[in-house]
């Protein structure tokens, strides 16, 4: 059990007892609530626990002692009713102060109490003990206060806490739950309230916060489908340079294939001629030797393809996509941070899966360097893990060299 | 703690309470050992420190009980002296006396001096059946203690202290203190008198310290009023047997009654005795007795003429005559020591027998004082100097 006091009850009963020449009691005014608090851990399944926590809110001094019970202890209920009246169900506790007295309860207080406790109906109802103790040369002077729950064993103590009273700046700032239950402070905010209070009780400026909130929520919704759309547009314009780029490549091994076998036809009739020259000459070879020739150097220089495609960048970019400065970095071929292609996505029915498979085929010849110049532009789309690169492009081959090489030869 | 005599205490208290505070400073005995009256301690005040004095009205009532010491705080109000106190009772957070049991705070008098005193009598006996109650934790101990209250010799003035159990053991403890029924009114006057307080009424207590609640631990002591130890010979001439082990109080109590009884007995046979051992020695000696104690025939001096020698013989009757024997101390009128004192020799041991009555203790003593005289004589011309 936990109990606090608010700061004006605490100093009110403070006040009263520091200005009374005898003995004094009354009863203190709250709620109880209970509290349960439910706590995860690593180290031990979720435990609950429950806390009753007493708040006292006001109290109500009795004029003078004896005002509800007689020399025996017996509690009077009318005598009680006509203190407390409409009062009587905000009673959770009483309270005695007594000068340079012990800390513990007397014998008529415990004999009162166990009545009040059945009269009240209040089964753990509290009682607040104050004292002030002096010195013999009366220098210095001690407020003692203790809460006892005198319907548990031993009369148990609980500790009494005043929210705010201490050292704020290590501890947060507690708004108290008390209700302020003062007439003038209700009626000042009812003439005031219109300024600040619109018809449903509620601050305007919350409102008038709460609307921007909402408009910016607004906006940002907003922007974020304009960067959906906008980013499902570069997807599409992105598929469609991978087919172009693939459809090139295609074109270009086509053609390389052919002046391959128009140079080999070349070289072949080439040496007939040689031999046919010593004994005859063939102008027909020459001649498509010749268009062969000039086909050839028509075709544009070799490209290695790309035996992995890419796959489609739906599939690499999660949406939305990380930001620019996480992207891996552009590095040459062989490197071992260079970020590889991811293996090429079987049987999806895509163009780009069926020229892909073709690029397959001729992968361990082809060449990929060509792409390194796209690679560059293309980079900052590019999300292929590394190893994939790695896999699919023999490091050792020149290809663009050695082509133009063969054919100017 | 700081005990005040009772007149202190009584110019501390506020004016109005003054009244009920002298009847217990003065005249509070309560409980079995009245001998000591109710201490007052720890006076103070529930007013502020502004309002002038006398003006304390709550401090602290120390009560014997059962051989120890209850320390209640008694708490009235100066400025509201007609209303009843407040108690707390000290270490006995539990005790909770039933306030409809108490006549005296029902029908509060702060007109009558007598009220806080009966009060307090009352509290005391509620108190005497809640710590009976707490002997119920040990049913050896309730076995000692209802045994003990069906013999109404004893069940009527016994107090019972229930300690507390102790931390390291565990173990329950007790102590009976119970009021023994010995006739004391028969001792003599002039042995109860010879007091420098005033002793109050002549009562001995017996009390029993059990340490554990399977008695193997039993530590019995008794107590006497200051007048009755006087008339007894001093807290050296009374032993009482050692609680025997595996007995019970409802036997022992008894045993350590009739030892004090007897004691008492000895002590008032042994005046008559001795009463009528000097009216022997008055008869047979006549003119010759120069004085005797005539309050508690202790003494006796004797001057003998025995062939014109003269000397003195002064008895010395012990307390517990006939049983002791007398001392006689001859005395010679005519010779005198190195140290200037008048020559004279101790006889201790003579024919005697505490059976003879007191005449014959005459006749007896007549004949030795014939026999020795000689004896006497010659070491006196030997010893002494004229």
């Amino acid at each position: 059990m936990a109990a606090s006091i608010s700061g004006y009850t605490f100093s009110s009963v403070c006040y009263h007892s520091a200005n009374s020449n005898s003995d004094h009691e009354g009863f203190l005014l709250g709620e109880v609530r209970e509290e349960e608090s439910f706590s995860i851990s690593d180290s031990q399944i979720s435990n609950t626990e429950f806390l009753q926590v007493v708040e006292v809110h006001n109290h109500e001094p009795c004029a003078h002692l004896f005002s509800f019970y007689d020399y025996a202890g017996k509690v009077s209920e009318g005598n009680l009713n006509r203190i407390l009246k409409d009062r009587r169900k905000n009673v959770i506790g009483w309270y005695r102060f007594r000068r340079n007295t012990q800390q513990q309860m007397s014998f008529r207080e415990q004999t009162i109490h166990k009545q009040l406790t059945q009269i009240l109906g209040v089964p753990d109802l509290v009682f607040l003990l104050f004292s002030f103790i002096s010195t013999a040369n009366n220098s210095t002077h001690a407020l003692e206060y203790v809460l006892f729950r005198p319907n548990k064993r031993y009369n148990q103590r609980v500790s009494l806490t005043i929210p705010n009273l201490g050292n704020t700046s290590q501890q947060e700032y507690k708004v108290s739950s008390v209700p302020n239950p003062s007439l003038n402070y209700a009626k000042v905010i009812k003439e005031q309230g219109a300024e600040f209070f619109d018809k449903d009780g509620v601050m305007k400026d919350i409102r008038t916060i709460f609307q921007v909130y909402s408009a910016l929520q607004e906006k940002v919704q907003a922007v974020c489908v304009e960067v959906e759309q906008s980013e499902r547009v570069k997807e599409k314009i992105q598929e469609e340079v991978t087919i172009l780029k693939q459809e090139i490549a295609l074109r270009k091994r086509k053609s390389a294939e052919e002046e391959k076998r128009l140079q080999e036809l070349v070289t072949a009739a080439t040496t007939e001629v040689s031999v046919a020259i010593v004994e005859n000459s063939d102008p027909p070879s020459a001649c498509r030797l010749q268009l062969h020739n000039s086909d050839l150097e028509h075709v544009s220089p070799e490209r290695p393809i790309t035996p992995d495609m890419p796959p489609p960048y739906s599939d690499l970019v999660p949406r939305p996509g990380p930001p620019v400065a996480l992207l891996p970095r552009p590095q040459a071929v062989g490197s071992p941070g260079r970020p590889a292609q991811p293996n090429p996505v079987p049987g999806d029915g895509s163009s780009s899966g069926n020229l892909e498979r073709r690029a397959t085929g001729q992968e361990d010849g082809e060449p990929e360097e060509a792409d390194e110049e796209d690679d560059s532009v293309y980079d900052n789309l590019d999300r292929e893990p590394p190893e994939l690169l790695c896999q699919s492009r023999p490091a050792s081959l020149r290809p663009d060299g050695d082509a133009r090489g063969s054919q100017n030869s | 703690m700081n005990s005040l005599s009772p007149e202190v205490a009584l110019n501390r208290i506020s004016p109005e309470l003054r009244p009920l505070l002298s009847s217990v400073v003065r005249n509070g005995r309560v409980g079995l050992d009245s001998t000591s009256c109710l201490r007052i301690t720890d006076l103070k005040t529930g007013c502020t420190t502004l309002t002038p004095g006398p003006c304390c009205d709550r401090f602290k009532l120390h009560i014997p009980y059962a051989g120890e010491t209850l320390k209640w705080d008694i708490i009235f109000n100066a400025r509201d002296p007609e209303l009843p106190p407040d108690f707390i009772f000290g270490e006995d957070a539990e005790f909770l006396p039933e306030p409809s049991e108490l006549p005296h705070l029902v029908r509060w008098n702060a007109g009558d001096p007598e009220s806080l005193l009966l009060l307090v009598k009352e509290l005391i006996q509620q108190y005497h059946r809640y710590q009976c109650q707490r002997l119920r934790e040990s049913s050896r101990l309730l076995f000692e203690y209802d045994s003990l209250l069906e013999d109404p010799s004893y069940g009527r003035s016994m107090e019972v202290y229930a300690g507390r159990k102790n931390t390291w053991t565990g173990e329950f403890s007790a102590r009976f203190l119970l009021k023994l029924p010995v006739d004391f009114s028969n001792i003599p006057v002039y042995l109860l008198k010879d007091t420098a307080l005033d002793p109050g009424e002549d009562v001995a207590l017996l009390s029993v310290s059990f340490e554990d609640a399977e008695a193997t631990q039993v530590f019995p002591k008794l107590y006497l009023s200051p007048s009755i130890e006087h008339a007894l010979g001093g807290s050296s001439a009374l032993h009482i047997p050692a609680f025997p082990s595996g007995g019970c109080l409802i036997d022992y109590v008894p045993q350590v009654c009739q030892l004090l009884t007897s004691k008492v007995q000895y002590v008032i046979q042994g005046y008559h005795k001795r009463r009528e051992y000097i009216a022997a020695f008055l008869s047979h000696f006549g003119m010759g007795v120069v004085e005797y104690d005539a309050e508690g025939f202790t003494k006796l001096t004797l001057l003998l003429m025995w062939k014109d020698f003269c000397f003195l013989v002064h008895v010395d009757l012990p307390l517990y005559f006939p049983r002791d024997q007398p001392t006689l101390t001859f005395q010679s009128v005519y010779h005198f020591t190195s140290s200037g004192q008048l020559y004279s020799q101790v006889q201790k041991s003579y024919p005697y027998s505490p059976r003879w009555d007191g005449n014959e203790m005459a006749k007896r003593a007549k004949a030795y004082f014939k026999s020795f005289i000689p004896q006497f004589q010659e070491g006196a011309f030997a010893n002494g100097k004229l």
